[in-house]
């Protein structure tokens, strides 16, 4: 039988890392990588190869790579897990390095490409209905970079579902994300004791366990699903119910003395407005997880057990020093 | 020696305290204990992904042991945010509203279908939508599996601080006819005031004039699923929360600071502070007029406008008294 080649691009994220380590005890996968910096820790099996995709000239050489292996299946997960003050070079990672990911992809003809996008891109706004599908419009935030690359991304990848001759599309757009061992600014936001929110607003929330982000990737890999999917846990609770049941100290705050920390929350650590995170709490954002669960199957855990997978991992850490 | 017996005596009467202090304490502690023996929601249901190995076995305890004591608040959502408990908890404060505070009156009640989904469309009155809980109150006792109509609230009245939450979980979902479809998808009965922001921005002076009907796209909807529509008359709401004016210069002052898009004048209100923003207790009528069927869309907005129009009229007519 002969084996599938698969082409991880940000093999050292946190979810081609572990996207990797699921392929490599298949049987019917041989996974290949692609990072700026290759980990020294390497997994057996899994050759990584050295390419900067934000770098000019990036295209040849994963051009090269794919039809040197006959790669099968792209999957795209080279975005900044956090986004950093230097706007610019994020930029010429993320809407650049996938420009250049595309390009290579329908030059080099690879029959299947996955994304990994986010709900934010829907934005957050008050006219959000109840449940936003998948074909509602990409409004993205104008004030929070990191979503913004992502909605210029996928309006790339729109443009090459045009095309006659690109590959078959999966973008899966997970929300945000939490689980045992997943981090990024959002997690850390909501890892701390005291969690502030904006006075006056309570939206309801969803969050989706990184464990089935992982199964959808994974099941995108071994199966064909193109199109666009939400990736979302089932259920959904006021933000003050998920801090309740958590038992973490809801801090109030009006929306002014928020927009004043700017640069904040402190480990978002980048030069947008506040209001760029914080609007994701104070609207609704929520998404229908309707079309993934039909393709991938209902999602393992709910909102709330994804949540409480995050808190409850959290409580075996050591005391951070503050 | 005075001195000393005074210190003496508060160490003594010090101590007890402290130990009662201490026993409560440990009894709070059991409680708690007991409570998350009992309930074992919060666990993901997770099923073994490769039999009972070491690992998985170490997650589930590492889940059990970060879980513990975290049930102390859990409320019951739905998707659109309505709390059973809360609800629940409202009950009686809804019945008392309803029964003794505005003494609620319901005329024709044989033509509200017995059993759901039903879009009821009914005047608007007042910036806060008590009609709309009323309404959707009294169609609950109505119905014979007691199934809450959600009511659809306008922009206007969700951009007000705190409103989102507050009104979503009493049933409150905004006006828009994706959510419309949404809640009648789910098999959800959904109260209706196409009047839109005039419906609730209208003065005083202008009360029980139904206004033409804003949009009619929740209709239209409701006529492509088939759903039965039934035009409902409110009278009573109007003296309940009445708007005198616009409060213009305070709400430029103040409203646009803090993002409210109008803030509404009522003979207690903003003189009186939140304390205004409780409804006066009028005597309320609510008619149900004989349920739409097939038409164009054009046809049963205007059959709507006249029903509504003509059982607000009729309600006013069976109002013995205003107040009394």
């Amino acid at each position: 039988m002969d084996k599938r080649h698969i082409l991880v691009v940000g093999s050292e994220t946190h979810f081609g890392r572990r996207l990797a380590e699921r392929c490599r005890n298949r049987d019917d996968i041989v996974v290949h990588g692609v990072a700026v910096e290759p980990s020294p820790y390497r997994l057996p099996g899994v050759e990584v190869h050295r390419v900067d995709i934000a770098r000019s000239g990036a295209e040849s050489e994963l051009v090269e790579v794919i039809s040197k292996h006959q790669i099968d299946t792209v999957v795209h997960l080279a975005f900044r897990e956090v986004p950093t003050r230097d706007q610019r070079a994020d930029h010429e990672l993320e809407v650049g390095g996938s420009r250049c990911l595309i390009e290579a992809c329908t030059r080099s003809g690879v029959p299947r490409l996955v994304v990994l996008s986010s709900t934010q891109v829907y934005g957050a706004r008050f006219e959000n209905p109840h449940h936003l599908s998948e074909d509602a419009e990409l409004h993205g935030h104008p004030r929070a970079h990191w979503v913004d690359h992502r909605v210029q991304v996928e309006r790339l990848l729109a443009e090459l579902r045009e095309r006659p001759d690109g590959p078959a599309i999966t973008v899966l757009r997970p929300c945000w994300i939490m689980g045992p061992s997943y981090l990024d600014p959002m997690v850390r936001y909501f890892e701390s004791e005291w969690v502030p929110t904006v006075l006056g607003s309570d939206p309801l929330l969803q969050f989706v366990h990184e464990d089935d982000v992982l199964d959808a990737l994974e099941a995108s890999v071994v199966e064909s699903h193109p199109g666009v999917f939400n990736l979302v846990g089932e259920g959904v609770l006021p933000l003050s119910g998920y801090l309740g049941l958590a038992g973490k100290v809801n801090v109030r705050l009006p929306r002014w003395v928020l927009a004043a920390t700017t640069g904040s929350p402190v480990a978002l650590a980048s030069d947008d407005h506040a209001e760029g995170f914080f609007d994701y709490l104070k609207y609704m954002w929520v998404a229908s997880g309707a079309r993934a669960r039909e393709a991938f199957g209902p999602p393992t855990y709910t909102s709330r057990e994804a949540w409480i997978a995050m808190v409850g991992a959290r409580r075996f850490d050591e005391p951070r020093t503050r | 020696m005075t001195r000393r017996d005074e210190s003496r005596e508060g160490s003594t009467r010090a101590l007890p305290r402290d130990a009662v202090q201490r026993l409560r304490n440990a009894a709070n502690g059991l409680v708690g204990e007991i409570r998350t023996q009992q309930r074992r929601t919060l666990q993901p249901q997770r099923e073994a992904e490769s039999g009972g190995d070491w690992k998985s076995l170490f997650d589930e305890l590492r889940t059990r042991i970060g879980t513990l004591g975290m049930t102390e608040s859990d409320p019951q959502v739905d998707d659109f945010g309505l709390q059973a408990d809360f609800v629940e908890r409202l009950l009686p404060l809804l019945d008392f509203l309803f029964d003794r505070y505005w003494r609620v009156e319901l005329r024709a009640d044989w033509n509200l279908p017995s059993r759901g989904p039903v879009l009821l469309v009914a005047n608007r009155a007042g910036v806060l939508p008590w009609d709309g809980m009323m309404l959707s109150h009294a169609a609950s006792r109505l119905f014979d599996d007691n199934a809450r109509p959600r009511f659809l609230v306008e922009d206007e009245v969700l951009r007000l601080p705190f409103a989102q939450a507050q009104f979503a979980r009493v049933g409150g979902v905004r006006a828009s006819t994706e959510n419309f479809n949404d809640l009648a998808g789910q098999g959800h009965s959904v109260v209706h005031f196409p009047e839109g922001a005039r419906g609730v921005l209208h003065s005083f002076r202008e009360r029980y004039r139904v206004g033409s009907f804003e949009s009619l796209d929740v209709i239209e909807a409701a006529l492509e699923r088939g759903m039965r529509i039934v035009p409902v008359g409110v009278v009573g709401a109007e003296e309940a929360v009445p708007r005198l004016g616009d409060a213009r210069v305070l709400s430029r002052l103040v409203a646009r600071e803090i993002d409210i898009p109008i803030l509404p004048m009522t003979p207690t209100f903003p003189l009186l502070g939140p304390l205004g923003l409780l409804p006066l207790p009028s005597r309320w009528v609510i008619t149900f007029g004989e349920p739409v069927e097939g038409g164009t869309v054009a046809e049963v907005a205007d059959t709507l406008h006249d029903g509504v129009k003509g059982l607000v009229e009729q309600g006013l007519d069976a109002r013995s008294s205003t107040w009394l």
